[in-house]
């Protein structure tokens, strides 16, 4: 902060002081009666107007004092005007105050601001602005809060693998099976954080982790358009972030997801919020861009943008330092993860469930098309705020600002890199042909479209707010497709009564076959333990004549051998072995069925089919 | 700025192009129906209340504690009951011990009766229907033609979700019967046992104590039972019929003995005598004590179910002073009757 030789508009409240004073000190210069310091807001009222008035001289921008061209940009009053002085009081205090000589130069530049729109934030916006955005973020906590649901799969299972990793930090217990092979984060993080939040407060509680983790994205993210852009912007930003499908079903999923967004939203406000300091601060922003990637591999996809962006957002610095701020950036970023490979070990999970995940069979188009549907609204809002931009860094609502921000090329590659971004996931997932997760995904990437889609809200709204229609029109579309897609994807099976019927079937001794074996394991955690829960989704087993069996095959051996006490079917998940088990069941003395659980998600009807011995 | 004004609303008809665009499948009927069945309610449920909510079904009724309990079966079958419980009562009076089983019979075409299993279920008996499959086929059964109705009943038995022990056509292997061996063959009466199984499984109605329920082999010493076994997987008891008559078998041994000793070639399932009596007269009092005694010291009896109607003979047990004397004593024997609601 302090290496800035001068505060800028953008600056956070805490540079208030050094403003109020620079300014204070200034206006004091310029109008030799003022003996308080100017304060940024509040100005056309007081002593100046009750004493004097104000002239209106387009050309002639108070060129009587020297040392004024360092302060006209931030003229709070109208620079077209000049002061009339007012007709000197009779007194005897006439004399007018010493003034200390003026240096013939100042101790130090100011650098040009950015300003792409028209406005320019002062105190009283940004307040409101703060104002705005709680009430931005009260909405985004009620449409999340709004979706309720028994724990999904993977929820139950990273909350019980962060039970058996503490234990395993603690007490050097190993693990039941291999959470690094096929988790899509490292098990260590997030899973343990839900872990601890578990026992204190249950699944609800690790919801509401998630929660607020995503209105922390939500808050940074108008920090960071804030910075880049304005206070309409950032609002804009913070508005359609908030109610787009991802943002709502991601702030009640307790997940790697919602942490993911947030480590990516700090990384990339830091990479904006040290645009003007010194270059190496931008070092900062490489732990948290670790830690997301650790968290969630499949932020991974993002962290080169955050580098392109560390160029971008080199204010203060052309040509070889702004490379040189992504290449720290970027060499931190590969220093962590290099030091992070040497302890952790390769990790079958990034290939498993991020690089090489299985292909699917789900065609560009319908993957393109319901990308459009669950972040469409939005990147078309940055698209148009991305070509707005390159067309005009700035609204001629207050033409006297100075104009000199980016250049075009600047503004076409940031325009490019932050809504490109929100193409990455998509494009991804059409490479590997597969649909699974990607509604959460486009999330990720409309996180860095974010500040051109609220660039391109403001500018659709107009300057001196000419179409507010449009801008509450957008909000509101894209909030309607926000309420109800995230609620059409919040819909897992209700285990409630699936549970309650286990629990009085399953002890400690018991071996149990579960399709989503995680929920059972983690609502009856306190019964059973997560080892004597098998999954659906592969096994080997050996039978009773030794011959050794995989694959859905080795289901049907144990089956046949009644190596389970109690069977829970779902029948979509695992299909293959579904059947596998099904037909073993068939004509199979040792197992009836004891309970069918129906169930109703937005897919379908289904139930839970369970099978206990005899 | 005529021309801002006119990107603004190019810029804004390019938005809501794409919005209608991509609702097509968010607002679809389809769409609808998800959020719908989302929020926990039947698509085009008009109220869309919160159905999902608070008022989940109890788990159902787990039968596994019943089928082979540690204690004995007292089963009656009286007239009337359980509609009216008075005969019951009677029997109970008489007998100086409360039947834990109430049987009685249900033909093809009625509904499940809940108040009847509910009311012996309340008085401290577990429901027994032989379900009589008059008027239909096994063929069009097991084909599927009669599959509403079968699941309509085995709704109802998940909505009552009591224990229920269900004998489809039972004395398959007699000849007296419509789905008995002159009309019916094997595969076709297995075919049909299995897809009533089968049905009642999809529909989730696991209430059902499955009882497959032959007449004992004397009066058919040709018609082989196994080829009428539906398999282990279908059959929880197998429930043997046989009366003790004035005439023929009149020994627990003579009587059941052949029939089980086949059944076991097959199946170790838990037997029951699904329907017994003896005739009024001087073996009467033998007979009770022999089925007593004969049903006491088999480990895989569970019990039995006294025919206890006056109809074409005094089946009951108050036909003789010395009869019902002697069921009394025997019916003392602690290893017969339990509390089938905490088994």
């Amino acid at each position: 902060m302090n290496d800035r030789g001068t505060p800028t508009r953008a600056d956070g409240p805490e540079t208030h002081d050094e403003y109020g004073h620079g300014y204070g000190y200034g206006y004091g210069q310029q109008y030799g009666r003022e003996d308080q310091p100017y304060h940024g807001h509040g100005h056309g009222q007081g002593q100046v107007t009750e004493t004097g008035g104000w002239r209106f001289d387009a050309h002639d921008l108070t060129s009587s004092y020297t040392d004024q061209q360092a302060y006209e940009t931030y003229a709070p009053f109208d620079p077209y005007a000049s002061y009339t002085e007012p007709r000197p009081r009779p007194g005897p205090e006439q004399a007018p105050a010493a003034v200390a000589p003026e240096p013939a130069k100042p101790g130090y530049t100011l650098p040009p601001v950015q300003e792409s729109a028209w406005s320019v934030d002062g105190g009283r916006s940004r307040l409101l602005g703060r104002w705005v955005l709680l009430c931005v973020l009260l909405i985004q906590a009620g449409l999340s809060l709004r979706l309720r649901g028994t724990a999904f799969q993977d929820e139950a299972l990273y909350i019980a693998a962060g039970h058996h990793e503490i234990g395993n930090i603690l007490n050097g217990t190993p693990v039941p099976g291999d959470f690094e092979g096929y988790f899509s984060g490292y098990p260590k993080l997030y899973p343990v954080l839900a872990a601890m939040v578990d026992s204190v407060a249950g699944l609800a509680g690790v919801r509401v982790v998630s929660l607020l983790l995503m209105l922390g994205a939500t808050a940074l993210l108008y920090a960071t358009t804030r910075r880049m852009f304005n206070v309409r912007a950032a609002l804009g930003a913070a508005a359609l972030f908030s109610v787009i499908q991802s943002t709502v079903f991601l702030g009640n999923f307790a997940t790697f997801d919602a942490p993911a967004v947030f480590l990516l939203a700090l990384s990339f406000w830091i990479v904006v919020r040290t645009g003007r300091s010194h270059i190496a601060a931008v070092v900062l922003a490489a732990p948290p861009a670790f830690l997301a990637f650790g968290t969630k591999y499949a932020a991974g996809l993002y962290l080169p943008t955050l580098v392109v962006l560390a160029v971008l957002t080199a204010y203060r610095h052309r040509g070889v330092l702004a490379l040189v701020r992504g290449v720290l950036l970027g060499g931190a970023m590969l220093l962590m993860l290099g030091v992070a490979y040497v302890f952790a070990g390769s990790l079958g999970g990034i290939s498993q469930t991020t690089t090489d995940r299985a292909k699917g069979a789900d065609t560009a188009m319908t993957i393109l098309r319901h990308s459009s549907e669950w972040g469409g609204l939005m990147f078309l809002a940055a698209l148009g705020g991305s070509i707005a931009y390159v067309v005009r860094p700035h609204m001629g609502e207050m033409p006297w600002v100075d104009r000199q921000g980016p250049g075009r090329f600047r503004r076409i590659s940031l325009g490019v890199v932050l809504t490109g971004t929100a193409l990455l996931a998509p494009a991804y997932q059409i490479h590997l042909q597969t649909e699974i997760s990607l509604f959460k995904h486009v999330g990720f990437g409309l996180l860095f479209a974010g500040p051109m889609a609220g660039l391109g809200m403001s500018r659709l709204v107009g300057p001196h707010f000419r179409h507010p229609q449009l801008g509450i029109m957008l909000y509101v579309l894209t909030l309607v497709f926000g309420m109800v897609q995230s609620q059409q994807a919040y819909s897992f099976p209700d285990s409630r009564e699936m549970t309650a019927i286990l629990r009085t079937m399953v002890d400690r001794e018991g071996s149990y076959l579960a399709e989503e074996h995680e929920v059972p394991a983690y609502y009856l955690r306190d019964k059973t333990d997560y080892g004597q829960w098998q999954s659906t989704f592969g096994m080997d087993y050996q039978d009773r004549k030794g011959r050794q069996h995989s694959g859905p095959d080795a289901y049907r051996a144990a089956v046949e051998d009644a190596k389970f006490d109690v069977i829970v079917l779902r029948g979509t998940v695992t299909p293959e072995v579904d059947q596998a088990v099904a037909d073993a069941l068939r004509g199979n003395p040792h197992y009836r069925l004891a309970a069918v659980s129906r169930f109703t998600t937005s897919k379908g009807d289904g139930a839970f089919r369970i099978w206990v011995k005899r | 700025m005529s021309s801002s004004v006119r990107r603004v609303r190019a810029l804004a008809a390019v938005l809501v192009a794409g919005a209608l665009l991509a609702g097509c499948s968010t607002f679809s009927e389809e769409g609808r129906d998800q959020y719908e069945r989302s929020r926990g309610a039947q698509p085009g449920a008009v109220d869309g209340g919160d159905s999902g909510g608070s008022a989940k079904p109890e788990p159902p009724y787990d039968v596994r504690p019943l089928l082979e309990p540690e204690k004995k079966y007292l089963g009656v079958a009286a007239d009337g009951a359980p509609a009216r419980m008075g005969a019951v009562e009677d029997f109970a009076g008489r007998a100086g011990k409360k039947p834990n089983l109430v049987e009685f019979y249900s033909a093809w075409g009625d509904r499940y009766e809940q108040a009847l299993v509910r009311n012996s279920w309340d008085y401290g008996a577990l429901a027994f229907i032989a379900w009589e499959p008059f008027g239909t086929s096994m063929k069009d059964i097991a084909s599927g033609k009669e599959d509403a109705y079968i699941r309509e009943y085995a709704q109802s038995v998940r909505e009552l979700n009591l224990p229920v022990a269900l004998s489809f056509a039972h004395e398959m292997n007699g000849f007296w019967y419509p789905w008995g061996t002159e009309r019916t063959s094997a595969a076709d009466f297995t075919a049909a046992y299995q897809h009533i199984h089968d049905l009642f499984g999809e529909e989730g109605a696991t209430q059902v104590i499955w009882v497959w329920s032959p007449n004992v082999t004397h009066p058919m010493p040709k018609v082989k039972l196994e080829p009428y076994w539906p398999g282990d997987d279908y059959v929880d008891w197998v429930g043997v019929v046989g009366y003790y008559a004035d005439t023929g078998p009149s020994t627990y041994q003579s009587l059941y003995g052949p029939t089980m000793a086949q059944i076991r070639g097959f199946t170790r399932k838990p037997l029951i005598i699904a329907e017994t009596a003896a005739q009024a007269g001087e073996r009467k009092p033998a007979a009770i004590r022999s089925l007593f005694r004969g049903t006491a010291e088999r480990d895989d009896v569970i019990g039995f179910v006294w025919f206890n109607f006056d109809k074409e003979t005094d089946w009951r047990i108050e036909s003789g002073p010395l009869s019902e004397k002697t069921f009394k004593q025997e019916a003392a024997d602690p290893r017969f009757g339990f509390d089938v609601t905490k088994p």
